[in-house]
């Protein structure tokens, strides 16, 4: 009755009507850990949609463990929620308890990590799209040849080798061409800056400074590297790239030494889940909200709607964005900027 | 080292050969002769084998033996290098400090987030007293962390291995965290990047390199001679007169030689031309390529052509500090009471207590001194990386473990050098930076550093038992 109910208040709101519900359901996110900082971020941007569409938030946190997370749905199940979103923190052992919500009757989001199961939805950044725009970001700064050096992630992260494939990919005319040739490609144990540092160092020996472009998979590795061109005096004139939105990466992007640091904010992740969740509480088809799109690139290859969210490559003349949006202060970003960087006049 | 040599003292039962009466003539220790030769070997193949790939001006036609990657190393190593000296003596005493390396992290946090979110704002940016501010908190920190783990190991009786273990999981991923919310603290002050090695003002230069050369070779030969004059006091067996010249001349020659190879390094091309800048010097034509790319790199083109403009790094300011330290440490586990008892303590416990050492409050003491050293490495470190992250000191740990163990250190305790491990230090992190020149595989580097640490350990062990 109550469903039958809630898809006419959805079709209601498709024809443009007010977005609040006259019979308020309930959100449930299980988070796997809440030790990082991170995840605060979301969950403010999911709680603000969610009670603004008049509708109940409530939250477990799993602890960095498999078993209570399948014990904080089975609750989340018996205090009958209608969506719950999943930060699964082992994606194939989370299976079991995706399963009993489906028996419930309940909607499942696969949030941030994925699981496999063809009734969830699953919202992510553009993993692969981080990469591409890495790549993207070198090749239009008019970096289009040269020796590239790639420093990439620990190699025990399945998410290292999805960023190589889109970094490769739009490389790969250069590649092929052997206009760009690839010196230095190194993992990363642990993803530890300085780690990275010593990679670098090394590579610029053995190729006698003759880098043209460092790829770096994220913004904690991209700092060592450019500690390591700083000691050759190259920090600036060598483009390295970066992901994240790391404060110390948005200050060296601000100061030159940092090509781009490919942002993924968090509350836009959470902002469009919890519209999804919304829409999905008011009836709304998973295939048929906006943004959908078939994704099969996971582990074993199971179709899944998914709405990819692209990230926001970060360069010197978009600066300004990140600190409109709150996300770090102009003092922090151009902290010793002394030349004109348009968002830190 | 001395314990072997008189150990394998049994006079005129054993009919000595030549080698073995060289050595015990020069009282060379044998092990150290090893490591060296080691390490030496795996240079060679390292710079044999990166020629293979580009040719270089290495003494084989490689990368690795050129002044800028031994130099580069120096730097690489110092760190763990630094650490291990402590760690010598933790395990001599038969204790076991694991938290090192999250204690690395925890201080580099507390100078960095100290020197970036209060001392800079307060006192403005660059200001002078910050990076001293920032050491001796930095300092304080480690040794009273230190203390505690050594107040709990003696005072409380936990095992240092369960003490530490709960401070690897709790310094650097706990409170560290806690401090810096997970974020990476950057850029340090300015000065007390020089500390890293990565900027020109931290390059001692050639002269004060060839100074501080000459003195350290003096001070050789007025140790020899004063050792001499030692033994002939007390009527000990003396060394042959030529077996001193010999030391004393290796010794020397070891000195000059590094000296002379840091000071080859030629300050990088793009360095100079902004020093230039800086100081208003006009760049003589004639170098047309300071793209950092090519003739600049040749030192001797340079040398002609722009008269006055080449500089070299000499000693980097973090090795001088490791080398320090190893001096410092040599001279307080060898020369001092304390040192004494340490190796007291580890040798025999009990027979050290009834012999009224204060084993409990010695415990306090090196554990301290561990938290010290790794204070002045995270110091050395998160200045090199010029940032401080959660995951600075991470597996730090195992590695200064590893190094010690490399040089010689014997888990059971009261065996173990300061420069042996210091050279473990050197012989891992040489493995680790030749195999990133050949940009090979990590998990190759892995599995090789991991069978030496086992290797190493395996051949000490034969050693010992020929030796008795």
């Amino acid at each position: 009755m109550k469903k039958t109910l809630m898809a006419v208040m959805a079709g209601a709101l498709m024809l443009g009507a007010s977005a609040v519900a006259a019979t308020a359901g309930t959100v449930a996110v299980s988070w796997k850990t809440f030790q990082e900082e991170r995840w605060k971020t979301d969950e403010a941007a999911i709680k603000a949609v969610v009670e603004a569409a008049g509708h109940t938030y409530v939250s477990t946190d799993a602890q960095g463990s498999a078993q209570k997370q399948a014990a904080d749905i089975e609750s989340l199940i018996s205090q009958k929620v209608d969506v719950i979103l999943v930060v699964a923190f082992d994606s194939d052992a989370i299976l079991p308890s995706i399963q009993k919500i489906n028996d419930a009757g309940i909607k499942a989001i696969a949030y941030d990590v994925q699981f496999e199961d063809p009734n969830a939805l699953y919202i992510t950044f553009d993993n692969v799209g981080v990469g591409r725009l890495m790549s993207k970001s070198v090749l239009e700064s008019g970096h289009t040849e040269g020796n590239f050096a790639f420093i990439k992630g620990d190699k025990g992260d399945p998410n290292a080798t999805f960023l190589f494939q889109g970094i490769t990919e739009v490389l790969k005319d250069g590649l092929d061409s052997g206009k760009i040739k690839n010196v230095c490609e190194s993992f990363t144990d642990g993803w530890k800056p300085d780690n990275a540092q010593k990679s670098m160092e090394q590579c610029l020996t053995a190729n006698n400074n003759k880098i043209d472009v460092v790829v770096s998979e994220n913004d904690g590795m991209a700092g060592g590297v450019v500690a390591a061109l700083e000691a050759q005096g190259l920090a600036g004139t060598v483009p390295v790239t970066g992901q994240d939105g790391d404060k110390a990466a948005l200050n060296r992007v601000a100061l030159g030494t940092q090509l781009v640091s490919v942002w993924k904010d968090s509350r836009v992740l959470g902002k469009q889940a919890a519209e999804a969740a919304v829409a999905m509480i008011n009836g709304t088809a998973i295939d048929a909200l906006p943004g959908v799109t078939k994704f099969k690139d996971g582990k074993k290859g199971v179709e899944m709607n998914s709405i990819l969210i692209p990230p926001n490559p970060i360069t010197k003349d978009k600066l300004g964005e990140v600190i409109a949006a709150g996300w770090v202060t102009k003092d922090e970003v151009c902290a010793g900027v002394k030349d004109g960087v348009e968002a830190c006049k | 080292m001395a314990l072997d040599a008189n150990s394998s003292e049994s006079p005129a039962l054993v009919q000595e050969g030549a080698v073995a009466r060289f050595f015990r003539a020069t009282e060379i220790d044998t092990r150290m002769l090893g490591m060296i030769a080691a390490i030496l070997v795996v240079w060679c193949i390292f710079d044999i084998w990166s020629g293979t790939k580009i040719a270089n001006e290495g003494l084989f036609g490689g990368s690795f033996l050129t002044p800028r990657n031994l130099w580069t190393l120096l730097v690489q190593t110092a760190s763990i290098a630094i650490m291990a000296t402590g760690m010598v003596l933790v395990i001599v005493m038969r204790h076991i400090d694991l938290s090192v390396g999250s204690l690395l992290t925890l201080v580099a946090t507390i100078s960095a987030v100290l020197q970036v979110q209060h001392l800079g704002p307060a006192l403005g940016v660059g200001h002078w007293s910050i990076w001293i501010l920032a050491t001796v908190a930095a300092l304080s920190v480690g040794v009273f962390v230190g203390a505690c783990n050594g107040y709990m190991i003696a005072y409380l009786g936990i095992p240092s291995f369960i003490v530490t273990l709960g401070g690897l999981i709790a310094y650097g991923r706990g409170i560290g965290f806690y401090i810096s919310e997970g974020v990476t603290i950057a850029p340090l002050d300015k000065t007390f990047k020089i500390v890293g090695g990565g900027v020109p003002e931290s390059w001692l230069g050639p002269f004060w390199s060839w100074v501080l050369a000459v003195i350290a070779c003096a001070a050789i030969a007025y140790a020899v001679y004063s050792g001499r004059k030692q033994r002939l006091r007390f009527n000990f067996p003396l060394r042959p007169m030529w077996a001193e010249l010999l030391i004393t001349g290796l010794a020397s020659a070891t000195v000059l030689g590094a000296t002379h190879i840091v000071n080859s390094y030629p300050w990088p091309p793009k360095l100079i031309e902004q020093f230039a800048l800086a100081n208003q010097i006009t760049i003589p034509p004639g170098v047309e390529n300071r793209d950092g790319t090519g003739v600049c790199m040749a030192a001797d083109k340079v040398v002609r052509c722009v008269d006055g403009l080449i500089f070299y790094t000499g000693y980097p300011v973090p090795v001088l500090i490791a080398l320090a330290v190893g001096l410092v440490m040599t001279f307080i586990a060898t020369r001092t009471l304390f040192g004494r008892y340490v190796y007291a303590i580890g040798g025999n416990p009990e027979a050290a207590e009834l012999a009224g050492i204060n084993t409990k409050l010695m415990t306090v003491k090196v554990f301290a001194l561990m938290g010290f050293l790794a204070a002045v490495s995270a110091i050395v470190a998160s200045a090199r990386l010029d940032a401080a992250t959660v995951s600075l000191g991470d597996l730090n740990e195992l590695y200064v473990i590893a190094a010690a163990v490399i040089g010689g250190t014997s888990l059971a305790g009261g065996l173990g050098t300061i420069y042996g491990a210091m050279l473990g230090a050197l012989l891992m992190q040489s493995i680790a930076s030749g195999m990133q020149l050949l940009n090979l595989p990590s998990a190759w580097q892995n599995i090789v550093v991991g069978s030496v640490l086992v290797v190493a350990v395996f051949v000490d062990q034969i050693y010992r038992r020929r030796v008795k």
